[in-house]
């Protein structure tokens, strides 16, 4: 397995050096903790600031992705090399992330984003973020992993376990989606 | 076709719509704007991407491993399989064998006319019949005893074990005094009928020591 990414620079560099992720693997499956802490290099980066964008905070983030390290560590054993390991990962991450905003439901805190003064003119990067929570779950996890993590639609259809057509799909209505709200916005306050 | 502000969507789907939606784009300011915006949209989402460190994470999850159980030894695949295997000739054997001491044939004459020889006694044909599945269900007990043995000499098996351990050597124990009683008496219906209970007792408890072992 070898991930193509364009951005961001510093995870990409990390990934080519990952050529031996089936060795890896075994090495993981032995119990090795300095196999996981390889995994970890590799892929934490990618896999915090996915987790930021699903939970809104950077503390969250973390708690989402070290549980997301023990239930690999559980269940390596068991794991079956059909689909790589990071895409596995990335999926018990998902569902890590999803878990913390039930129980947040269950306490009743407030959902995310430090909402911004309506009076501040905003950068596209903010109303990009904004605009973001406008969408359904499925649009959003592939409009950021394709767009901000730099993911193939393959690697995308791979961990949310639907066709890579459905993938292409999602990430056009996301944008539309998006498009839409930007551009009503963008009329009103002159991005 | 004439293109117009609503088609832009479906251009954007579909390149080969671009080159109309260009002329169009010339001319209308709406869905020029729409159109700087779609393509900042992919800018701007690389800007997404949140890089921080974080000098304790690695710690922490190698701390939480630390904290997780020890990993169990891997049991090989064929383990099961074999387990799986051997019960399953083992109770094939159990049920197909032995007819004549399992399911004894009620008597085709009536119970009067029945002699004690007949209920009693095998033939010599059905003696050599239960000789030779005697024989088979024997080497399916010893293979699923080969099983059991790595939960009977584990040192971490639960306290349990050691009772299924005393239970084996006292089955073990009755089973070859039964057989040097048989031997004596090999047409002695009821004789190879208790044998036969034996090691149905002895089949039993090997197939729960090695059930065992797959639980832990």
């Amino acid at each position: 397995m070898t991930w193509e990414v364009s951005v961001p620079l510093q995870f990409g560099t990390a990934l080519r050096d990952n050529s031996t992720d089936a060795e890896l693997l075994e090495r993981c499956k032995r119990g090795e903790l300095q196999a996981f802490e390889r995994l970890y290099t590799l892929h934490a980066a990618r896999m915090k600031s996915l987790a930021f964008h699903l939970l809104g905070s950077r503390d969250d983030a973390e708690d989402a992705v070290q549980e997301t390290f023990l239930k690999v560590y559980r269940g390596i054993e068991r794991f079956e090399s059909n689909s790589a390991v990071s895409t596995w990962m990335l999926r018990i991450l998902i569902n890590c992330c999803y878990d913390i905003l039930r129980k947040r439901q269950r306490l009743a805190e407030k959902p995310m984003p430090k909402e911004v003064p309506a009076h501040t003119k905003l950068t596209l990067k903010v109303a990009l973020e904004r605009a973001l929570l406008t969408l359904n779950e499925q649009h959003r996890l592939v409009f950021l992993m394709f767009e901000a993590e730099g993911m193939k639609h393959s690697e995308i259809a791979s961990v949310l376990e639907v066709p890579e057509g459905t993938s292409r799909a999602w990430l056009f209505e996301a944008k539309r989606a998006l498009k839409q709200v930007l551009t009503q916005r963008s009329q009103a306050h002159e991005i | 076709m004439k293109f117009e502000c609503g088609d832009l969507d479906r251009a954007l789907a579909n390149p080969d719509l671009m080159t109309e939606a260009r002329e169009h784009l010339r001319h209308c300011a709406t869905c020029r704007n729409e159109y700087r915006v779609w393509n900042e949209i992919s800018t701007t989402a690389k800007q997404l991407h949140q890089e921080w460190d974080s000098p304790d994470l690695w710690l922490r999850i190698e701390r939480g491993i630390g904290q997780e159980p020890p990993r169990k030894r891997p049991r090989p695949q064929w383990h099961a399989w074999m387990f799986v295997a051997a019960a399953a000739v083992v109770t094939a054997i159990a049920f197909l064998s032995w007819p004549q001491l399992t399911h004894v044939k009620p008597p085709t004459k009536s119970a009067g006319q029945t002699t004690a020889s007949e209920r009693d006694f095998l033939t010599e044909q059905a003696l050599r019949n239960v000789e030779k599945n005697e024989a088979a269900y024997r080497h399916s007990i010893e293979e699923l005893s080969n099983l059991a043995q790595p939960e009977l000499g584990s040192q971490t098996a639960p306290p349990i074990v050691a009772s299924y351990r005393e239970k084996l050597l006292m089955l073990d124990s009755a089973i070859e005094e039964t057989r040097s009683i048989v031997a004596q008496n090999r047409f002695n219906v009821r004789l190879q009928r208790e044998l036969a209970d034996l090691y149905r007792d002895k089949q039993q408890t090997l197939e729960e020591i090695v059930a065992s072992g797959q639980r832990r």
